[in-house]
């Protein structure tokens, strides 16, 4: 098996004229924290919907897992074992916090339409189990005292927190977190980073966020891809990134770069 | 007075009298609408209201099995009102999981009625002959029970062929390929006395086999109450819906509680979010679509043999509106919700419009004069365009929009409908 566990090779995706992800390559290496920045409109969120197979891409490929997954339906490929949390929370409001988690545990339960309708032995078995797992995965993101309150009810933070929660109730191999600390004040931010670094540690989940809280990217990810209208314009390590002029321009506008050193 | 009616014991008393004079008068006066309708309402506090299961039980146990029952015998019309409202409200409770749960407008659920309707009514009766060997049709109505599974099986494979490209839609789209699929059946079955005469074209089929129920006027007589046939059969549809509607009604509230459920929600809240927590969308939707299309096929197979007699007619548009009505009347999502909006709508249907027509018939017959002084009116003048019979659907239009302004979430609202609406607002 290789090491990386996502390979992304010169993928693009246009909307009418707008190219908003330009042949972008990106290897992904097992149990890295690997983080995506650019500025507003780059197109981060779109590589994200494209690995996830919300879009498909125009042109290039996708593999994940060793397994080539370009243009799959989204449902299979987080079946594979790639789960995400969105940008603009996408919680199912009307649910109870424990049943939102449940929902993600569908392709791990066993229950077969005839075991529901006549609760047969396996159908109590599975259901506890994905509860008991759905309230684990609660207590990891300390929210299990909120179990039974409806997800749309819950403060900012809490979302933010739950959708992780039910993102890992997959099981996954590979977690895509879009701006998990967007709206989070600064000790919940705290508390997030060191959440993000046990899912790895703990978990042994590789991970890939965009974030535009610098601090919390440059202190946790171990690489830094940068996009910039669609393109990767560059990619490294922390220090390697911090100190590129392309970076500074991207973020500042042209000339930025020189002002700055 | 608030306070009392918080009290759990005092609201217990207040249910169980209620029920008892009700009840009571309603068996003094089996015709008695107002006396008919005072008891379920009795029954439907019994089940809101905050008061002890077993009462609860005791209360809706005894009017359903006993008073109506009883009632029945001395006015056959409740029982045809009672089989009605069961009819509608299976076939309720399964748009319900279409509709309510999995959030796909289905204007086209008439038809899987249809399916159920024609297997029975082909098999149970000469019609078969016309294009199958051996003659041995009607096969004998102890097949009926072997042959609401096989409506069941069929509706649902209908379900599935009529979903298949229909589900790929959303919405409006949807809503408009149902309408049309749903026609389509109908118009089958209208056209289909040619090449091969199956379903006997507009003239539709009868007569159709029922069950056999020497068992059942056995049974009573055993406790002394005799029957003929034609008296065992009303009491017999009955039972059979009241037995229907319960497994109906657990199997919609053990799909709600299993991965299945839980799926339906998902898709109707976020079809994207479902899908990227592994949930497949076609599948899925198909899963939704077939189930409730095996509701309404197995009620097509009772209302068959109930009816002995089925036509194209009695399978249009009007049909699945008036379902979807029940379904949004009663709250999407809601079980009880379901059965309430069924029932409502039923009665207001075959009873009340049509007991209103009677008494504004009656006023007229006789030539009744309201005088008001300034205002002055002969009911002999009342034009007969005014019967409310005739108003029919526009007092559920009427009724669609009051509720649509006033209490959008249905009258016994689901808690995560109620939820999804809050937050639209
Ligand atoms: N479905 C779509 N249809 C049309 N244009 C789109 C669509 N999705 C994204 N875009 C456009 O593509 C570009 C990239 O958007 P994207 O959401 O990927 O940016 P982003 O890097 O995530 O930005 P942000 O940091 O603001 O979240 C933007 O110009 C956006 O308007
Ligand atoms: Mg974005």
């Amino acid at each position: 098996m290789s090491e990386a566990i996502l390979e992304v090779n010169e993928v693009t995706k246009t909307f009418g004229g707008l190219v908003a992800v330009n042949q972008v390559t990106m290897h992904v290496e097992r149990r890295r924290i690997f983080a995506v920045i650019g500025p507003n409109g780059a197109g981060k969120t779109t590589f994200f919907n494209l690995v996830t197979g919300i879009y498909k891409p125009d042109t290039g490929s996708i593999v994940f897992d060793g397994e080539a997954i370009t243009g799959r339906d989204p449902a299979v490929i987080a079946a594979k074992g790639m789960a995400r949390t969105f940008q603009n929370i996408r919680l199912f409001g009307s649910m109870s916090a424990l049943e939102n988690v449940m929902v993600a545990r569908h392709v791990h339960t066993k229950t077969s339409y005839a075991d529901a309708l006549l609760h047969t032995p396996r159908y109590h078995r599975e259901e506890q189990r994905a509860r008991d797992r759905a309230m684990e995965l609660l207590a990891y993101m300390q929210l299990d005292h909120r179990a039974q309150e409806l997800a749309k009810n819950l403060p900012y933070g809490e979302q933010r927190r739950l959708e992780i929660a039910r993102a890992l109730a997959l099981e996954p191999k590979l977690l895509l977190l879009d701006e998990p600390a967007a709206g989070m004040n600064p000790q919940e931010t705290e508390d997030l980073q060191r959440r993000i670094v046990g899912i790895r540690d703990d978990l042994g989940i590789t991970i890939v966020l965009i974030e535009h809280d610098m601090k919390l990217v440059m202190s946790i990810s171990e690489r830094i891809a940068v996009l910039d209208y669609g393109k990767k314009i560059l990619e490294g390590t922390p220090e390697e990134v911090q100190n590129d002029p392309r970076v500074i321009e991207a973020y500042l506008g042209p000339g930025a770069a020189e002002g700055v050193q | 007075m608030k306070k009392l009616l918080q009290n759990s014991a005092f609201l217990s008393l207040l249910i169980a009298l209620s029920a008892i004079i009700f009840g009571y008068w309603l068996l003094q006066n089996p015709r008695s609408t107002l006396a008919f309708l005072l008891t379920l309402g009795a029954l439907l506090a019994a089940f809101m209201l905050d008061i002890p299961r077993w009462l609860k039980v005791l209360v809706g146990g005894a009017i359903l099995l006993l008073v109506v029952p009883m009632a029945g015998f001395k006015n056959s019309f409740l029982f045809e009102l009672g089989v009605q409202t069961g009819i509608y409200a299976a076939m309720a409770l399964g748009l319900n999981v279409v509709v309510g749960l999995a959030g796909l407008l289905d204007l086209g659920y008439a038809a899987f009625f249809a399916v159920g309707a024609y297997t029975w009514a082909i098999f149970g009766s000469k019609q078969a002959n016309q294009f199958m060997p051996w003659h041995i049709f009607p096969l004998p109505g102890a097949y009926f029970y072997l042959f609401m599974l096989v409506a069941v099986v069929m509706a649902a494979l209908t379900g599935v062929v009529i979903g298949s490209p229909a589900l790929r839609l959303r919405g409006d789209y949807l809503a408009i390929v149902t309408l049309g699929l749903g026609e389509m059946v109908r118009v089958l079955a209208n056209n289909l006395d040619h090449p091969v005469n199956l379903t006997n074209g507009p003239q539709g089929i009868t007569p159709i086999q029922r069950p056999p129920i020497d068992w059942f006027i056995g049974l009573f007589d055993r406790f002394g109450i005799h029957m003929s046939r034609a008296e065992a059969y009303p009491l017999f549809f009955y039972f059979l819906v009241l037995v229907i509607i319960g497994i109906v009604t657990l199997v919609n509230i053990r799909l709600d509680r299993s991965r299945f459920g839980r799926a339906w929600i998902a898709i109707r809240e976020d079809e994207v979010a479902a899908r990227a927590m592994g949930i497949p969308l076609l599948p899925t939707k198909l899963l939704a679509f077939a189930t409730g299309a095996s509701f309404s096929g197995a009620m097509g197979a009772l209302f068959a043999a109930k009816q002995l007699y089925v036509s194209p007619e009695s399978f249009t548009l009007i049909q699945s509106i008036m379902i979807l009505v029940m379904v949004i009347l009663g709250g999407m999502g809601s079980i009880p919700g379901a059965i309430l909006g069924a029932a409502t709508v039923t009665i207001l249907n075959v009873d009340l419009l049509k007991t209103a027509s009677d008494y504004l018939n009656d006023l007229r017959n006789a030539g009744f004069v309201l005088d008001l002084g300034i205002f002055k009116y002969n009911f002999a003048n009342l034009p007969n365009q005014l019967e409310p019979a005739k108003y029919e659907r526009m007092v559920f239009g009427l009724i669609m929009i009051l509720m649509m302004i006033y209490r959008p979430e249905g009258i016994i609202p689901e808690r995560r409908h109620l939820a999804e609406m809050k937050e639209k607002a």
